[in-house]
């Protein structure tokens, strides 16, 4: 809807913890799924993250959609990654967090899920039919990311190219020892590689909202949002996309600059009262 | 009510687990096949999910319950066969079908000791059926013939008898069609499911030899109306027996320095296991527990009996004397003591001696709150709840006065039946949901762990825990919706509502 995209939000949203986090981002995308009003013939078209920090925000779409305020019925989900040679019901594997932290609780049609498949016999079809799919789809209308402490954003890690589409990537060792905690502790049984898509097939998309939790992604974020461009934080390429969302909470800007912080905060609050002043006026137009 | 792709989620509920913790999960039924899906691969693989959705309100969400020995139920004796074989059938499934109000969807019909001629009719009759509308009956449990007159119970002593030629005597008695190999008795039956138990004595001449060959052929051969010696207890379970029959009824009380067969709930991991080529039964001279010396316990030891009122199956048994320790001979000649302790806690022996399972009846009256939560917190994984109960069990029944059999006529008061007249006990008419409380209760375990004892636990001395007594992917849809203070309010069979509380 144009008027949707008349009230962009500023850049960053900065709350107080994870939680409040998870509540904004999900009120605001089911905000922008309803104001789709999404059809079969035309469904809303949305990418999704896996680990820690998504899962506030699917906490809060879950309640939303068991109190009826929002419904998947319409949505398309293209998830972003999925490691390679993983079973697929394992229970480290995409498919499994994506089932058991929101699927399962949502009334989304199975049909309508994508999740690239690591198991593929040929994994760079896989890989190019996914990325055709997308666009044979009409392109990701939104897209919900996280990044590592490493600023990478799906598996895209320091050094991909930032025009990467989606394609099999060999997993920085950084973050094989930071995933053995969920293989016992077993560097070994760390799958080595993983399907994703690109930086790219991100910046591709209408529209990208990030989330950044935790101290320990506080210099990512500084990287990705006060220093250039990079492929060595992949993050930062969201700085050439024109309508991209990053909502944190207080622990991840403490390397931010005071005047970045205030910089933003003092935008929503402007934001806030434009957006407070127009519905009123809208109001007193229909009333 | 039916789904339209026939699938059911039931949601906001908690799910037993197998280690007896309660998890807030859906579960994924398919009703038409009546089994339990896997549901992520359903969501995932068949592209599928569940049309009809049930919010349980933050209730249970239980496997059905099993019972392993229950003797009859709603007015039907399983062990009276009055010649009419199409009265006998029409009185199982009676009792299948309203047995599902106490949460049980699985059962095994309980014989006692019969006359011998009667026993290859009612076993046959026994064979393994499901019933749409109500609870599975997996096989039979006989319990009896073969069983120590000392602790006979309510069993007619003029038909108890012993095995002289081993297995060959078993198998003349219930019929060798009835104790075939597991694979061959299901043959020709639609259940691919069914269950053999045979109760009996191991200190009874022949009843030893035969153990393994009961193991062998897929029957759960269980300990119980005995007064078997530690020493012989302990050669039964190396030799297949998997269960004690209802722990502390008709069994000599636990005496320290031999305490018998409540003392499997203790005896060391050390032990050498079960089929170990060492093995070699007590020998004679060490077995004191022959019929012919139960026989002689003088009439004095008798009277000598303390009046409890909790006694059923031990009614009209003779006391038995507290035993003497027996330094068996066997034990210090014929074992090598395992040398090598462990030295990591919680490590055990490399071949573990594997602890029978055990029946407890957890009516607070057969088997008193501490005793059960003594024999509960010594071996947990092998407690099994029953209700070992009579025809006359059925939820609904007054308080006061009833007719009985033979003319006599008995006062049922709360789940306490005496004979008229007397202080009594005619046997139990507890329910298996009622159990499921009253252990909670008196053994301070969780809720989910006292279900655990009448689901995964009887399913796996039984060998059926993957269909059975589990929400596993693949096993049959058999729940039981219980509210969180452990009551029924409804009971599914195969994927289909067959019970719900009004």
């Amino acid at each position: 809807m144009a008027l949707a995209s008349a009230h962009k939000a500023p850049g960053l949203i900065i709350r107080d913890n994870p939680t409040t986090v998870g509540e904004y981002i999900g009120e605001y995308i089911a905000k922008r799924i309803n104001d789709f009003r999404p059809t079969p013939e035309r469904p809303f078209v949305l990418g999704l993250p896996t680990g820690s920090s998504p899962i506030p925000t699917y906490k809060h779409l879950i309640r939303l959609v068991k109190d009826g305020k929002l419904s998947f019925k319409n949505v398309v989900t293209f998830n972003m990654d999925e490691y390679v040679g993983l079973p697929q019901d394992h229970p480290e594997s995409y498919h499994t967090f994506m089932f058991r932290e929101f699927f399962s609780h949502v009334d989304i049609d199975p049909e309508n899920v994508n999740i690239l498949d690591g198991n593929a016999p040929d994994l760079v079809s896989e890989c190019n039919e996914y990325e055709a799919k997308i666009q044979a789809g009409g392109g990701i209308e939104l897209f919900l990311g996280g990044i590592g402490e490493d600023g990478h954003i799906a598996f895209n890690e320091p050094g991909s190219s930032l025009s990467s589409r989606t394609r099999i990537k060999t997993l920085a060792y950084d973050t094989i020892l930071a995933n053995a905690r969920f293989f016992g502790n077993d560097i070994a049984a760390v799958p080595r590689m993983a399907l994703t898509v690109g930086v790219k097939t991100v910046l591709d998309s209408r529209e990208v909202v990030v989330v950044v939790t935790g101290q320990r992604k506080a210099l990512a974020l500084s990287m990705a949002i006060e220093h250039g461009v990079n492929h060595l934080w992949t993050l930062s390429a969201l700085q050439t996309h024109p309508w991209a969302l990053i909502v944190v909470d207080e622990d991840a800007t403490a390397e931010l600059r005071v005047k970045t912080v205030k910089y933003f905060k003092s935008i929503e609050r402007v934001h806030e009262e434009v957006e407070a002043s127009q519905e009123k006026a809208r109001k007193e137009r229909e009333g | 009510m039916t789904s339209p792709n026939g699938l059911i989620c039931f949601t906001n509920c908690l799910l037993p687990m197998q280690d007896g913790s309660l998890v807030e999960k859906d579960l994924w039924i398919d009703e038409r096949r009546g089994v339990v899906l896997d549901s992520q691969q359903t969501f995932f693989s068949r592209k599928q999910r569940p049309d009809r959705v049930i919010n349980m309100g933050g209730n249970i969400v239980s496997p059905g319950f099993i019972d392993i020995q229950i003797n009859g139920a709603y007015g039907f004796d399983f062990s009276v066969y009055e010649g009419d074989s199409d009265a006998y059938r029409q009185g199982l499934q009676t009792v299948a079908e309203k047995i599902v109000e106490t949460g049980v969807t699985s059962l095994v019909p309980t014989i006692i000791t019969q006359e011998k001629s009667l026993y290859p009719t009612l076993l046959s009759l026994l064979r393994p059926c499901s019933n749409p509308k109500g609870a599975t009956l997996l096989g039979w449990h006989a319990e009896g013939p073969f069983i120590q007159p000392a602790k006979r119970g309510a069993h007619a002593p003029l038909h108890i008898r012993s095995p002289p030629k081993g297995f060959a005597s078993f198998e003349e008695t219930y019929g060798a069609q009835n104790l075939a190999i597991k694979e061959e008795w299901l043959m020709d039956g639609d259940a691919p499911l069914g269950v053999r138990i045979i109760t009996a004595a191991p200190e009874i001449t022949g009843v030893l030899e035969a153990v393994p060959e009961f193991d062998q052929r897929g029957i759960v051969f269980s300990i119980g109306h005995s007064i078997a010696t530690s020493d012989f207890a302990t050669e039964a379970v190396r030799r297949g027996a998997r269960l004690i029959t209802h722990l502390f009824n008709a069994m000599p009380q636990l005496h320290h320095r031999d305490p018998s067969i409540i003392g499997l709930l203790g005896a060391s991991p050390h032990l050498s296991p079960p089929s170990s080529p060492t093995n070699s039964p007590p020998t004679s001279p060490a077995s004191p527990a022959s019929p012919v010396s139960s026989a002689r316990i003088s009439s004095s030891q008798v009277s000598l009996r303390m009046t409890t009122k909790a006694q059923s199956e031990a009614f009209d048994d003779h006391e038995t004397p507290p035993q003497t320790p027996m330094l068996a001979a066997s034990r210090v000649a014929g074992k090598v003591p395992r040398l090598g302790l462990h030295l990591e806690k919680g490590q055990v022996a490399d071949l573990e001696f594997e602890r029978p399972f055990y029946e407890l009846i957890v009516d607070g009256i057969h088997s008193h709150p501490n005793s059960v939560r003594i024999a509960y917190n010594a071996y947990p994984e092998g407690c099994i709840l029953i209700t070992d109960a009579m025809k006359i069990l059925d939820p609904h029944l007054k308080d006061g006065v009833h007719e009985w059999r033979d003319g006599k006529r008995f006062v049922k008061e709360g789940v306490k039946l005496y004979l008229e007249g007397t202080d009594t006990l005619a046997g139990s008419v507890v329910t298996l949901d009622t159990c499921v409380r009253n252990h909670s209760r008196f053994t301070g375990c969780s809720l989910g762990e006292a279900i655990k004892c009448v689901t995964f636990n009887p399913a796996r001395c039984l060998g059926i825990e993957t269909r059975k007594g589990t929400l596993c992917p693949g096993a049959d849809a058999d729940l039981v919706i219980l509210d969180r203070s452990g009551n029924v309010l409804s009971t599914w069979v195969r994927g289909k509502e067959v019970w719900k509380k009004e």
